[in-house]
């Protein structure tokens, strides 16, 4: 075969691939039109179903199918770095505010918070039930060391919890690497609800948001040991990405999500948000706690324009 | 063994209530599969052709690596197609990062070595003498290969069923590309995975179960196909 | 008509053909004929253009067929059936109907030719079975009826026969020999039988080294083989080289291993010759009292004796000189043969067949 013949040949396999693909698609949709709003999401949005409520109402008022990619904050932060969603939600101040520097992530806006807990087995055999964030977190480290009983499950991640693990230990003046390193210390490399599934299977400790707990705790023999702790408290934001760096984003929509996610009306779903099901809510709206939470009014209120 | 018990439970249940979410995956991981399977034998055949039938330099070369690429871990090409599906890719216009399409183009990319390879060693297993005779009888280029597929026709149905249920049951791709989104491009093995990590073992053996009966039905029609 | 002019081939340096000549008119069914692997298939597959010659051509109709580029041109006017019997994963009538599918014949015209050819070859009622699953027999009479109901010009046939029940051998003789006769089809085949040959042919070429040594009729070959290795193939017994001494009324005098023998007809003297002597034309007698009239009488002793059914070869020396002969079970009974008796051998001239070793490689 000579070589202008099998270059013929790629360019129509190549043809073939890119003209059929669309053409046999179960639902050819027109990606990132303006009928459709793609969201990078931290998983406890997904997880505990709040967003399957709130994109029903959004879609029924806008007439535009809302769809997510439930992944850590890590990855969504990295999605909308490639341009491939429209707006993120994610909850990780650190990360965030690099992306804001470096220019993708425009509008932020807070729209709920939680706190994390630090869950693990009935058995405690580290005994950190009643202490705070940093003496557990020492305890767990001490008991580790000589307990073989005594594992640590990390999201492992670079999601929003992982950070805030990793901000944890080195609040506690430990050296995250060692930490990382020791035998007590395992890696899920998974989200939420899976590691919750790794924890409860070896028995471990682990730190979950209080929205995925509150999903998966009747299914769980694990018990929160330490909650109510002010290093533990857990702020979700949504911010859209900057159409100057990613011209195909539907920038529009991503707007008004903002300013829906930030409406009375929806802040007052957040705060009810499971109550019905489960007895309490899984989130807390941000609008009237800035002060708690230690953020600006201008987050929770100000319209994105 | 609670779980596996309710899990065949759930199974035939959300089958026999035709529960439409489950409809919806199913009939979605269908169209995706079938699409991939589909592009990558209209693709596999002349590309196979030309290369059992032609004789170039490193023929052999091309044929060991196409031959290696089925080993290609479902989560190296979701990369790759990543890479090259993400708007900061070089076919990112096409907006197929989390869609269907980019899903089918994946599952595509890795299958197409599955395909192409075996539709090779069915066209070179023709025997020599059967060739001469297609040749000898005058055939046009196309009456040759149509002969030759005809001739091969079991071995590269076999091809399309090893194409497809790689296809089908993959999950990497599946969801580095497709993201696993609630009603665009859940599939099957996503949606397992999803309520696996969820600790819905019973809803992930039901899934897994439906999975199985699938492949076992379109095995069984291009079984029949095939003994046409 | 087809010239084969100076066809060449060799593959990855080894020599096939070493430049074979002939013309073979239209409607003769022309048998190449030798041992194998001497380039008979190749040069059927040069004629079917499944190989290019390296050197030479073939001209049909005055046009070189090599260098046209649409093979199917030239080949849909021909027909070849192979050695290896070949049969499609398929139906025998998908088998049979093949040819036509390539030339866009109507389905209702297919139907009909290929019932048609499924009675000719006696294989009626078998149209839907599966090829694969026929005996060798029956697979070749496939083989033949798909290339038959093309109507091909050309007719190439590749040991058509070899190996097959005698059934089978009979119709596929029969068709061949019908289409030669109703539509003028030009046969060309391969083979290594000689009877075949004989019950077929117009002509015969022998193939030797990878080019034709001896042409003509089946009767020509065996009167008159021009070389040792043509009689040796044809099954000629005796088979000695020798010097022509000299010329003695109107026969040769040729001297080999130490005798003289007569030849009918002059032969330059010192000319090295290759003799032929069919062993059944030699008389064998008891003792030295013959009462021959033949020219050549030679006294020797039995060397063996080998039976094989009625007929015993018995082998007959003196000093170097050997010579087969064939006696019938009675004669060995009557004369009380065995080996190590002194007899006597006689032979007529005109049954001593010199060959000068030149041979036309012209076909």
């Amino acid at each position: 075969m000579t070589g202008r013949t099998l270059t013929v040949l790629i360019a129509i396999i190549l043809g073939v691939v890119l003209i059929s693909s669309p053409v046999l698609a179960a639902e050819a949709l027109p990606e990132h039109s303006a009928d459709r709003l793609l969201i990078g999401t931290t998983t406890s949005l997904d997880a505990t179903g709040l967003l399957d409520v709130l994109s029903e109402k959004f879609e029924a008022d806008n007439g535009i199918d809302v769809q997510w990619v439930a992944v850590g904050t890590g990855q969504a932060i990295e999605y909308g770095r490639n341009c491939d969603v429209d707006i993120i939600m994610v909850h990780d101040r650190v990360a965030e505010d690099k992306f804001i520097d470096e220019g993708y992530g425009l509008d932020r806006r807070i729209f709920g918070y939680n706190y994390f807990l630090l869950v693990g087995p009935g058995s405690d055999p580290a005994q950190i039930s009643g202490l705070n964030a940093t003496e557990a977190f020492s305890a767990i480290n001490t008991a580790g060391e000589t307990d073989e009983s005594v594992v640590f499950v990390s999201r492992g991640d670079n999601s929003g919890t992982h950070s805030r693990e990793k901000l944890l230990w080195k609040g506690g003046g430990y050296d995250y690497a060692v930490i990382n390193a020791s035998p007590w210390y395992r890696e899920a490399g998974a989200g939420m609800g899976q590691t919750l599934t790794m924890t409860e299977e070896l028995q471990a400790y682990t730190l979950c948001d209080s929205s995925t707990w509150g999903a998966y705790e009747s299914e769980l023999t694990l018990i929160p040991l330490v909650e109510n702790d002010d290093r533990f408290l857990n702020i979700y934001a949504v911010m859209r990405i900057n159409p100057d760096l990613c011209p195909d984003v539907n920038a529009e929509m991503a707007k008004k999500w903002e300013n829906f996610m930030i409406s009375p009306e929806v802040q007052d779903i957040i705060g009810t948000y499971g109550i019905e099901e489960k007895g309490k809510a899984y989130f807390s709206p941000a609008l009237g706690n800035e002060e708690l939470i230690g953020v600006l009014v201008e987050e929770t209120t100000t319209p994105v324009v | 063994m609670n779980d596996l018990i309710t899990g065949i439970g759930i199974a035939f249940g959300l089958i026999l209530t035709a529960d439409p979410e489950v409809i919806d995956i199913t009939a979605r991981t269908l169209a995706i599969t079938c699409s991939s399977t589909l592009i990558s034998v209209v693709v596999a055949l002349p590309l196979g052709a030309a290369i059992a039938f032609r004789d170039f330099p490193g023929k052999r070369t091309v044929i060991s690596i196409i031959q290696t690429l089925y080993a290609l871990p479902t989560v190296v090409v979701g990369l790759l197609c990543f890479m090259v599906l993400s708007r900061s890719g070089p076919l990112g216009y096409l907006g197929w990062m989390f869609t269907p399409n980019g899903m089918i183009f994946g599952q595509t990319v890795l299958i197409l070595p599955i395909t192409a390879g075996l539709v090779i060693t069915a066209l070179q297993s023709v025997s020599p003498g059967i060739t001469d005779t297609i040749r000898s009888l005058g055939a046009s280029r196309l009456q040759f290969l149509r002969s030759h597929v005809r001739e091969a026709r079991f071995a590269i149905m076999a091809a399309v069923i090893v194409g497809f249920s790689r296809a089908i049951s993959e999950v990497g791709t599946a969801i580095m590309i497709g993201g696993n989104i609630k009603g665009h491009t859940r599939v099957l093995t996503t949606a397992i995975s999803l309520q696996t990590s969820m600790g819905n073992f019973s809803l992930s053996l039901a899934l897994g179960i439906i999975l199985l009966v699938i492949a076992l039905v379109i095995n069984l029609l291009l079984g029949l196909v095939q003994n046409r | 008509m087809i010239t084969i002019d100076n066809i060449k081939k060799s593959f990855d340096g080894k020599t096939i053909l070493s430049g074979v000549d002939g013309t073979i008119k239209t409607g003769e069914i022309f048998a190449i004929i030798g041992p194998s692997g001497q380039g008979k298939t190749t040069l059927l597959r040069i004629l079917n253009l499944l190989e290019t010659p390296s050197e030479g051509n073939i001209i049909l109709d005055g046009v070189s067929i090599h260098e046209i580029k649409d093979r199917n041109q030239i080949r849909r006017k021909m027909g070849m059936v192979f050695q290896d019997t070949i049969a499609f994963h398929d139906t025998v009538f998908n088998n049979i109907a093949l040819g036509l599918r390539y030339r866009h014949y109507s389905k209702k015209e297919i139907q009909e030719r290929v019932m048609q050819k499924l009675g000719e070859i006696g294989l009626s009622g078998f149209s839907n079975r599966n090829a694969t699953t026929l005996s060798g027999g029956e697979k070749q009479r496939v083989s033949l009826a798909r290339v038959l109901i093309t109507d091909p010009e050309i007719l190439l046939l590749d040991e058509p026969t070899a190996n097959l029940d005698p059934i089978s051998t009979e119709v596929i003789e029969n068709l061949i020999r019908r289409y030669n006769r109703e539509c003028n089809t030009t046969v060309i085949m391969a083979t290594h039988d000689l009877l075949l040959g004989q019950r077929l042919a117009d002509r015969v070429a022998v193939m030797m080294d990878g080019r034709f040594i001896q042409s003509g009729t089946v009767f020509d070959l065996f009167s008159r083989p021009c070389s040792g290795a043509v009689a040796q193939f044809i099954g000629i017994g005796n088979i000695l080289t020798g010097t022509v001494i000299g010329n003695k009324d109107g026969m040769a005098v040729i001297e080999t291993d130490g005798v003289r023998v007569y030849a009918l007809g002059e032969i330059p003297p010192q000319t090295p010759v290759t003799i032929a002597i069919r062993p059944e034309e030699i008389t064998l007698h008891r003792g030295s009292d013959t009462g021959t009239s033949a020219r050549n009488v030679i006294t020797g002793i039995i060397e063996s004796v080998q039976p094989f059914g009625i007929i015993s070869t018995i082998r007959v020396s003196h000093n170097t000189f050997r010579l087969s002969v064939q006696v019938t079970w009675q004669s060995m009974q009557d004369l009380n043969l065995a080996p190590g008796i002194p007899v006597t051998i006689s032979f007529k001239a005109s049954s001593v067949h010199g060959m000068p070793d030149e041979c036309s490689h012209a076909a």
